[in-house]
This record gives structure tokens, C-alpha cells and sequence, in this order.
């Protein structure tokens, strides 16, 4: 396999979400769930690849090596690759059973933000990133403002402002970038003068747009908002696309270009620790699951930059790990949660209850994901938070006892959300045993008798569920992987002699 | 040469206030503005700090280097793009934003 495939990661996509415009609606939902599984499959052969070829790249154009833009792939892209695309493909075949996929465009604007995802995740060059985050935002636009509650439109504006105004900060540090060092290509930047203050000032602020978008604490404030607007479709996607998107370019930049500077470590730690907490304990204050469930979209985040902030190989390899176990259990638990929604009408804690015995299938699964969450075995969680806490725990500075003791405390405060979430959602008498039922916004819902969520709606959670199950059972396989993508960032001599030719 | 960094200055401050208004079309107009500014600046990254006009008398080697404006020109119509879109939300929202909710049925907590 050469680099020659790489662009077709975003050219199959962008051309199937052109073709979803014409084609008849059946059809463009086929190619609405085709496409990401395709994806998929490219990815998992990108992997085997970087089993013998640990870099390959595409210079755009065939331009000089260094000039042109680069497509590259190493292991941590291919790896981000497959778990998004996963996880896409069963987020639009939700989309498709569930209704979503129905209204005029969605097919193609969820294929438009595959390919933007995909170009960020391949991108060797940062202002290609700021172009391919831009190609993932605007389909992004339109979908928070097409589906869910009549608050989508107001909380449209929230993320369109926000998102754009955190892009105009990128493109500033950017141009900054280019100013001080005379490129854009990260490769090249790998070798830029790393002591120069001007430089890492300008990465900084390339950082910190970054930041925002990951929904880092205190910038997370945007994110619980906006996202439950939605719909739990659309939510799921996002979960498992935009955040994620940031985060791996945090993680990239951060590795390549400026080759893991510790002179921050400190601040990125402090950042991480509060929006573990934040996250863990946001989500007691809520009353719909899937708001609750955004606060520990934002507390995964800080899971995830805790590897970033320990910086160590364990700790890169443990952050990466939980990052696909979040991308996979999130998922699963967003799209149960839209099940339970689009069945009973409501997410809010009120006026459900006792779906335990109405919806056995679902809530087991929803049980099993939560335990995920909070990272008890058995699941993928589990060993997420064990890396986490030996990297934690191997770091030889006093700060150590201070991450242990935020990761237990954080974990307790997810532990005690998601039980509340259980207690209100899933235990309490049935919805036919309530006494009053249906007369106003508070009380239970008044479902027609015999009322269960169809195998179809309950499935694609599953599927996900499976998924972070499996890396509970047989770890090996991801946990190696996720040592070769650390392996990648920790030594970025070869991935810069790739791309640019030397 | 201080006439960009002061435009600059003068773009992004005037950006932001309009940024902390209520009311979408203000927001819209502050975007516009700090948008506007970023792209000078991506401008004076690689016209202005290294370089001399692109078609002067002093050869190709210290002639204007294109690449910034290449730039500056996919961010221009990625704003474009987007300011259409906000546009669109600020009418069909209503001012919502401001102090109105839209009564439409649905149930404010959901």
C-alpha cells in the first residue's frame, strides 16, 4: 500500500455526500451507511500497514516534500480513523432507523462531516487542519439546527459563535506560526527553533483555539449546552467526532511540533484535574439523561489530556486507549438514551421511570456502558483508568499524589451521577403504576399500554456496548496499538524524515 | 509600518464589543470585524514582515510571498460561508436571543 490511498479517505466521502443530493432518498440513506463502513475498512487496513510501514504519506499535488501539503498516516491516525468511522457508521444507521436520516440533507451532510474528520485526523499541515475542522463545522451547523427541540435554533447560534470565533483564534496563531517559523507543515515545524518564546507563544495560541473546541474546563461551558439541543443522533455523532477531532490534534501538535514541551506540563495537568472534576460532578445538577450525560463528555475530556499532561509512554498509550473507549461507550450510551427519547418522548428524569423491567435488553446495556464510564470492570473503562493511574502513579514528582487522589474523587462524583441516572431513568415503579400520569410538563408520561422500544432503535447502542466489551475481554490487541501510536508521538524523527523527504 | 498592527488593534477591539452585544446581528458584525482582523494579520505574517509589494523593482527573491494570501483567501470565503449561515439562524430564529421565546408547544425543559 502506498500513500496514494490517503486522499481517497476524504475524496470518497465528499463525493458520496454530493451524490446523496441527487440520488433518491432510499439510495442516499445505503450510501449514508456504506460510506463510513468503507471508511472503516480502509482504516483497519491502514493499521495492518503500519504493522511493517509505520508512516505513509501523500504529498497533495506531487509537490516538492516540505511545500506541499502532506496526507499522512501513522498508526495514532489510523487507529482514529477506525474508531470514528466505527462509530459513525453505527451513529447514521441509527440515523437511518430512527428517522433522523429522513429529513432533506441529513445523508449528505453527515457524509460532508466524515470527510472533514477524516482530513483532520490525515492532515499534516496546520492550516490544512484549520480548513478540514471548517469542512467538519459547517455540515455541523446545519444538523444541531435541523434536529431536536425547538431550543436547536437559539443553541445553533451558541455553537456557531463559538466554534467560529475559537477558528479565527486558530487561524491567528496560524499565521502566527507562519510568521515566526516560515511554515505550516508540522513536519518541518518539528525541526523549527523549539526555544524561540515567539514560536511556542504562536503554538500557544494554535493550543488554545484547540482547547475550546475540546472543551477543555473553564472553556467547557459551550458544550453541555449546546449539545443536548440536539438530537440524541446528531449528539452521538458529535460526541464522537468533534471533541475527539481536537483532542488528537492536541495530542499531535503538542507531540510533533512541539516535541511534548514540558514547560507547561504543569498547566496542562492543573487543566486536565479540573475538567475531570468539573465533568464528574457537572452532571449531579442535571435532570435529562442526556444532558447529564454531556457533563461526562467534558469529564472524558480531561481523562483524556491526562495522559497528554503525563506525557510519559504509558501515559500517552493509557490516554489513547481511553480515548476509543470513551468514543465507543459514549456513543453507546447516547444513542440508548436517544432510544429511550424517541420511544417514550421524554429524556427527562420526571417523567420516566422504572424502564428496567419495560426494557431489559436496554438496560443492561445502559448498565454495563455506565460501569464503563465510571471504569469499573467489566469493560473498557477498567483499563483506560488502570493506565491512566500507573502513569499517574510512575510520574516523580509530588504532583502525583494530587492526580491520584483528583482521578479517585473524580471518579466517585461519576459514580454517584450515573447512579442517580440509573435510579431516576431505570428503577422506581412502571409508568402504568404512577398515579397521575400526562396532565402536565412534570408528571410521567402516559404511554399506551405494552410500549417497548423496538429491537431496531436498541441495536446500534449495542453494537457500540459490544464493542467496548470486547476491549475489556481481549485488550492486547488495542493496548499495543495504542503503545505503537504513543511510540509515534514520543519519536517524531521518523514521521519527519517521511514527510519531508530526508 | 504601523498602520497594520494599529488597524489590527482597531478591528479586534471594535470585533469584540460587538462579540459581547445581545442580539445576533451585532455578534454577526463583530465576527466580520475580528475576522477581518485575523486576516491582516495573517497578511503582515508573510507580506509585511519579510517581503516588499509583489511586483516591485527588487527581483523574485524578496517579491510578496503568495502563500499567506492563499490564506487569507480560503479564510475569507470559509467566513463568507458562515456569516451566510448565521445570517440565515438570525432570521428565522426570531430574537430569541435577546428576551423572547418561541411559542412553539414544545416543553422548556427538554
Amino acid at each position: 500500500m502506498t500513500g496514494a490511498v490517503l486522499p481517497f479517505f476524504v475524496a470518497v466521502p465528499l463525493a458520496a455526500a454530493a451524490l446523496a443530493v441527487v440520488l433518491p432518498p432510499r439510495l442516499a440513506r445505503a450510501v449514508l451507511v456504506a460510506t463510513p463502513l468503507l471508511g472503516t475498512a480502509g482504516a483497519v487496513a491502514l493499521l495492518v500497514e503500519h504493522a511493517t510501514n509505520p508512516v505513509l504519506v501523500h504529498q497533495v499535488g506531487a509537490f516538492v516534500p516540505g511545500i506541499a501539503i502532506p496526507l499522512v498516516s501513522d498508526t495514532l491516525s489510523a487507529v482514529m480513523l477506525t474508531v470514528t468511522g466505527l462509530t459513525s457508521a453505527v451513529c447514521v444507521a441509527y440515523a437511518v432507523l430512527g428517522g433522523d436520516a429522513r429529513l432533506r440533507f441529513f445523508p449528505s451532510l453527515a457524509l460532508m462531516l466524515t470527510a472533514g474528520v477524516n482530513g483532520a485526523l490525515l492532515t499534516g499541515d496546520l492550516f490544512n487542519l484549520f480548513v478540514f475542522v471548517e469542512v467538519m463545522l459547517l455540515p455541523s451547523y446545519a444538523l444541531i439546527a435541523m434536529t431536536g427541540t425547538w431550543r436547536r435554533l437559539g443553541i445553533g447560534r451558541l455553537f456557531v459563535v463559538v466554534n467560529l470565533l475559537t477558528s479565527t483564534i486558530f487561524l491567528v496563531g496560524v499565521g502566527l506560526v507562519y510568521g515566526v517559523a516560515g511554515s505550516v507543515n508540522m513536519a518541518v515545524l518539528a525541526d523549527a527553533d523549539h526555544d524561540d518564546p515567539r514560536f511556542v507563544l504562536a503554538v500557544a495560541v494554535v493550543l488554545l483555539a484547540l482547547t475550546v473546541k475540546a472543551g477543555v474546563v473553564p472553556m467547557h461551558g459551550w458544550l453541555p449546552r449546546a449539545y443536548p439541543a440536539t438530537s440524541g443522533t446528531v449528539m452521538a455523532l458529535f460526541s464522537a467526532l468533534h471533541t475527539k477531532v481536537a483532542i488528537y490534534a492536541i495530542y499531535r501538535i503538542h507531540s510533533v511540533v512541539l516535541d511534548g514541551a514540558p514547560d507547561w506540563t504543569l498547566l496542562a495537568l492543573g487543566l486536565a484535574l479540573l475538567t475531570m472534576l468539573v465533568g464528574s460532578y457537572g452532571s449531579l445538577g442535571e435532570k435529562v439523561i442526556r444532558r447529564s450525560l454531556s457533563w461526562q463528555m467534558v469529564a472524558g475530556v480531561g481523562y483524556i489530556l491526562l495522559g497528554l499532561a503525563i506525557g510519559s509512554r504509558l501515559g500517552l498509550a493509557a490516554g489513547l486507549f481511553y480515548m476509543v473507549h470513551h468514543i465507543l461507550v459514549m456513543g453507546s450510551l447516547l444513542l440508548a438514551a436517544a432510544a429511550i427519547e424517541q420511544v417514550y418522548r421524554s429524556g427527562q428524569f420526571v417523567r420516566i421511570s422504572g424502564l428496567m423491567r419495560r426494557e431489559p435488553l436496554l438496560a443492561t446495556g445502559t448498565a454495563l456502558a455506565l460501569l464503563s464510564l465510571v471504569g469499573f470492570p467489566p469493560s473498557s473503562g477498567f483499563f483506560g483508568k488502570v493506565g491512566l493511574v500507573r502513569a499517574a502513579a510512575d510520574l516523580d514528582t509530588p504532583e502525583r499524589v494530587v492526580v491520584l487522589a483528583v482521578v479517585v474523587v473524580a471518579s466517585i462524583g461519576a459514580l454517584v451521577a450515573m447512579l442517580r441516572l440509573w435510579r431516576e431513568v431505570f428503577w422506581g415503579p412502571s409508568l402504568e403504576e404512577m398515579p397521575s400520569r400526562g396532565s402536565t410538563d412534570t408528571d410521567p408520561i402516559d404511554v399506551p399500554p405494552g410500549t417497548r422500544a423496538p429491537r431496531r432503535l436498541v441495536l446500534p447502542s449495542t453494537v457500540l456496548l459490544v464493542a467496548s466489551l470486547g476491549l475489556f475481554l481481549v485488550p492486547g490487541p488495542a493496548w499495543d496499538l495504542a503503545v505503537d501510536a504513543a511510540d509515534g508521538l514520543l519519536d517524531v524523527s521518523r514521521y519527519a524524515a517521511e514527510v519531508t523527504g530526508r | 509600518m504601523s498602520v497594520l498592527p494599529l488597524t489590527v488593534a482597531a478591528l479586534v477591539a471594535g470585533g469584540t464589543y460587538l462579540l459581547l452585544q445581545a442580539g445576533l446581528v451585532r455578534i454577526i458584525f463583530g465576527i466580520t470585524l475580528l475576522s477581518h482582523g485575523a486576516n491582516l494579520m495573517l497578511l503582515a505574517a508573510g507580506v509585511s514582515a519579510w517581503r516588499t509589494e509583489p511586483l516591485g523593482a527588487e527581483g523574485s527573491s524578496r517579491s510578496a510571498d503568495p502563500l499567506p494570501m492563499a490564506f487569507v483567501l480560503t479564510a475569507i470565503v470559509i467566513t463568507l460561508a458562515v456569516t451566510v449561515l448565521m445570517l440565515a439562524l438570525a432570521r428565522i430564529g426570531g430574537d430569541d436571543d435577546t428576551y423572547q421565546m418561541p411559542d412553539t408547544g414544545e416543553d422548556h425543559h427538554g
